[in-house]
């Protein structure tokens, strides 16, 4: 394939540095872009995982990412532009996939993507002052930009607007508050009677400005900064992270760490996916699915709690290995709460999947085909039910143990949310293979050896993905020996897998555009068990967390009279 | 006087209040039972109605005012009066007159058409939505309503009285009134608007909605409403399918509905419409046939 790269690009390589067998950087001239980016994605049919901009002060650097699933090797176009006014040809139009991070990438940083379709603001309020770059290394996070008179950011709920064609349409507001889905995203559906024939997607209501933290904390800080981009994924972002941070490195962890990373990452895998089974539940109406695996869900949390300490956010992960070890001794009970598991799923595989009520709901409903889903360079369970057999953690995770056990990867063909359902449910028991076959491996390996010292960061950049229950996450970090990133770019995989719901949604009905926008695995956050700890010691517990917003709940409205 | 006492107090307003709350406290212990959870207390619909009707109503600005206030009321009037009608043929027989029956299925068809009118009224998209998907699941479900209820009247020779009915053998046990009867559990479960067939207030599509603009008191009338049918359906449909009212019938009655509630999503709208007209629909008229036949 490295050939048929070189091959195909041939005279447009300026540039072609190998940092490892895995990564190859390829320089080329901006105006070679699109004929190289179109070679790649049709051509040579490489997946577009994300464009990574950076200021570089003296110019402005893109790198475009292109992954080969069968190998996992990963090809980045980098390009230069000027600083000022720089431009960019737009490959938006060839890779569909490449339309939010474009728009991202043009009120972040100031690139301009000469011939893009759409222009409007994704993540910044449309209050923000033109001209001010957020990203640039001249900004400095948390500056306050002086604002207009109307500076909060209302939710601009309309109730009716016209199509393309000139129709009236209604608009049926799903989020801010929408009970559906209780994340901040703003979708508007514009229907007919039931039909859904449009969708609008709003984002950047909680932009939280993580990857310019990031350059603002120290390496191993960025692991717990990384861990609350979500509380689902609160591992596959800390584990691809630090992919990213050993890739620069070059290096391998010890036996005992790789099998921990992989525990504790799959049972992650399992409770985000039987959490995402009862909100789909939950979505279709059926509210004792939605209960019962929340219910079953909690085995698993425990089993999180057990290892880490904590049900979310399980800061496992350091660069260069685990912080916590698995005790060799509670391996057995570990295994039998495991396999526990499986009866619980043959349950909800005998409930949910041969119910003909859920058939009627689900099946043939928000179809993504499989060329839909390569326009739209979706990823994981998104992009498997629609046939494509793409998983990180088969091709491209050095420092897990995906390679040392047996599993498979599932792939079904339809591409309906029927499809969706059943490839999460089965990958649970994959999860439950892997789990099972790493801690019968750990208990024949010594405790202790979880990690390699790791000192200083050397200059250079590296890629880091994982397999998170909702599809790829992308680390880029790029170092400049210092002790922080000079730059962290983060794409989760919701990033690519939201915008084909413009797609999987349209035609359908209301009823049906729930549970398509849904099928794409929101998140939820997980705020049970929270303590305030002062020097080690408790200071508050829940009840008087409790206590305090009540009290304060009560003073406000005292106020208010 | 006797009638305003019939409405009032018993068997209308008052005792089906009662009766619908603590079936809907039933209702909601069972369901949390079967999803792992605790439930409510038994006064937990009393609270409700309480807070309700301390709080404000808002009216939405746009909303036809007149239309607005008085569709929860309405809503709450009819369902009392069904009760009423309903509950005097059991335990007043004397009071009750001929075609109750008729008058009874009439004012069944009001509630739904309150909400309508509600929705419509409400100046929101959702609510709007909510209006026409009650408009098609009336449409679904009220002739399958009507073919169960004239195999009621063949087999009891032109019976539309409801005391007389109660008086026959039960209908239920023929094959006509058989199929007849597991039909009215179905319209029982449509008109509840309770899983599947909850697809007029489905929260997590369209927001409850036509009571999506409710608020206060006026929500506080469409809980009663709610509760006074949850109590007087199940006692209607046991009246004349199966000869007569006692705590085990109703209770059973109640128990399918929370049965089915809970192993069951939503229907979409169309699905629902197809499921009444071209499977249960057909069915209605084999057990007409069937009972014209006079089995």
């Amino acid at each position: 394939m490295v050939n048929k790269v070189k091959d195909i690009l041939k005279g447009k390589i300026i540039k072609w540095e190998e940092k490892s067998s895995k990564r190859h950087y390829i320089e080329i001239d901006k105006k070679d872009l699109r004929s190289a980016a179109e070679l790649l994605f049709r051509k040579l049919e490489l997946r577009f995982c994300i464009a990574t901009g950076l200021d570089n002060v003296k110019n402005m650097e893109v790198l475009y990412h292109f992954s080969d699933d069968k190998t996992g090797v990963v090809y980045s176009l980098r390009v230069f532009t000027d600083r000022d006014k720089g431009q960019i040809p737009s490959i938006a139009d060839i890779i569909k996939g490449a339309t939010w991070i474009e728009r991202e990438m043009r009120e972040l940083l100031g690139i301009e993507f000469t011939g893009a379709a759409d222009t409007s603001r994704l993540l910044l309020d449309p209050t923000w002052p033109e001209g001010v770059y957020p990203l640039r290394k001249d900004y400095e996070y948390g500056r306050k930009e002086p604002r207009g008179e109307d500076s909060c950011r209302r939710p601009n709920i309309k109730i009716e607007e016209l199509t393309k064609n000139g129709k009236k349409t209604k608009i049926i507001p799903i989020g801010p508050y929408h009970p559906l889905q209780e994340e901040p995203e703003f979708f508007e559906l514009m229907v007919q009677g039931e039909k859904v024939i449009d969708l609008n997607i709003n984002l950047g209501y909680n932009h939280r400005g993580i990857e310019k933290i990031a350059e603002g904390k120290h390496w191993d800080q960025v692991t717990f900064l990384v861990e609350r981009i979500c509380g689902i994924c609160s591992c596959s972002h800390p584990y691809a992270y630090v992919n990213a941070v050993e890739d620069l490195l070059g290096l391998e962890i010890p036996l005992r760490a790789k099998y921990v990373r992989t525990v504790i990452a799959e049972l992650e895998r399992v409770h985000s996916h039987l959490l995402w089974l009862g909100l789909a539940g939950h979505f279709l109406g059926y509210n004792t699915v939605w209960m019962w695996a929340w219910k079953y869900r909690e085995t698993v949390l425990d089993l999180c709690e057990q290892i880490s300490g904590n049900r979310n956010h399980y800061a496992m992960m350091r660069i260069g290995g685990v912080r916590k070890d698995i005790f060799n001794s509670e391996i057995d009970a570990m295994k039998e709460k495991t396999a526990s598991l499986v009866p619980i799923f043959d349950l909800f595989k005998g409930a949910v999947i041969d119910d003909p009520v859920i058939h009627a709901r689900t099946k043939n409903i928000g179809v993504l085909s499989k060329e839909e889903a390569i326009n739209y360079c979706v990823t994981g369970p998104t992009a498997r039910p629609s046939g494509l057999d793409q998983d990180i953690r088969k091709i491209d995770i050095l420092n897990g143990a995906y390679q040392l056990v047996e599993w498979d990867v599932i792939v079904c063909q339809n591409g309906d949310i029927f499809d969706k359902t059943v490839c999460r449910v089965l990958e649970m028991y994959e999860s439950v293979k892997i789990i099972t076959q790493c801690l019968d491996k750990l208990k024949g390996l010594k405790e202790g050896n979880i990690w390699e010292e790791v000192r200083e960061i050397p200059p250079g950049e590296g890629i880091g993905r994982y397999e998170a229950p909702r599809g790829e996450v992308w680390h880029y970090v790029r170092s400049d020996g210092g002790n922080t990133p000079v730059r962290h770019k983060i794409r989760a995989p919701s990033y690519m897998n939201v915008l084909s719901n413009e797609l999987a949604a349209v035609g359908g009905d209301v009823s049906d555009a729930a549970i398509t926008l849904a099928a794409v695995d929101p998140c939820y956050c997980c705020t049970e068990r929270m303590q305030a700890v002062e020097n080690g010691n408790v200071k508050y517990n829940w009840e008087e967390l409790l206590r305090l917003s009540e009290e304060k709940t009560k003073r406000l409205r005292g106020e208010l009279r | 006087m006797k009638t305003i006492f019939y409405f009032l107090v018993f068997p209308g307003f008052l005792f089906a209040l009662i009766v619908g709350m603590v079936a809907s406290y039933i209702e909601r212990k069972v369901t949390a039972r079967v999803q792992w959870r605790v439930g409510p207390p038994i006064l937990q619909p009393w609270y409700d109605l309480l807070k309700l009707f301390t709080k404000e109503s808002v009216v939405p600005e746009n909303a036809h005012l007149l239309t607005f206030l008085a569709t929860p009321v309405l809503f709450m009037v009819s369902a009392t009066l069904v009760a009423m009608y309903a509950g005097m043929a059991f335990f007043f027989p004397d009071a009750a007159f001929q075609g109750d029956l008729i008058v009874i299925v009439y004012l069944l068809t009001i509630p739904p058409i309150c909400l309508i009118l509600a929705g419509a009224a409400s100046a929101n998209p959702l609510a709007s939505l909510g209006a026409s998907r009650e408009i098609k699941l009336v449409l679904s479900y009220e002739l399958v309503f009507w073919m169960t209820i004239a195999v009621i009247w063949v087999k009891t020779g032109g019976e539309l009285s409801l005391v007389n009915i109660m008086n026959k053998p039960p209908v239920m046990y023929s094959y006509s009134g058989g199929i007849a009867s597991v039909l009215a559990l179905f319209v029982m479960q449509a008109k509840l608007g309770r899983v599947p067939f909850d697809i007029a207030e489905a929260e997590t599509e369209i927001m409850a909605g036509a009571y999506i603009e409710y608020s206060g008191p006026l929500l506080g009338f469409f809980k009663m409403g709610q509760y006074i049918l949850l109590a007087t359906l199940p006692f209607f449909i046991s009246s004349i399918f199966w000869g007569g009212v006692n705590v085990f019938k109703y209770v059973a009655l109640l128990v399918i509905v929370i049965l089915v509630e809970n192993t069951n999503p939503r229907l979409k709208v169309k699905q629902c419409l197809k499921l009444f007209w071209f499977i249960l629909f057909p069915l209605s008229l084999v057990a007409l046939i069937l009972a014209v036949v006079g089995l």
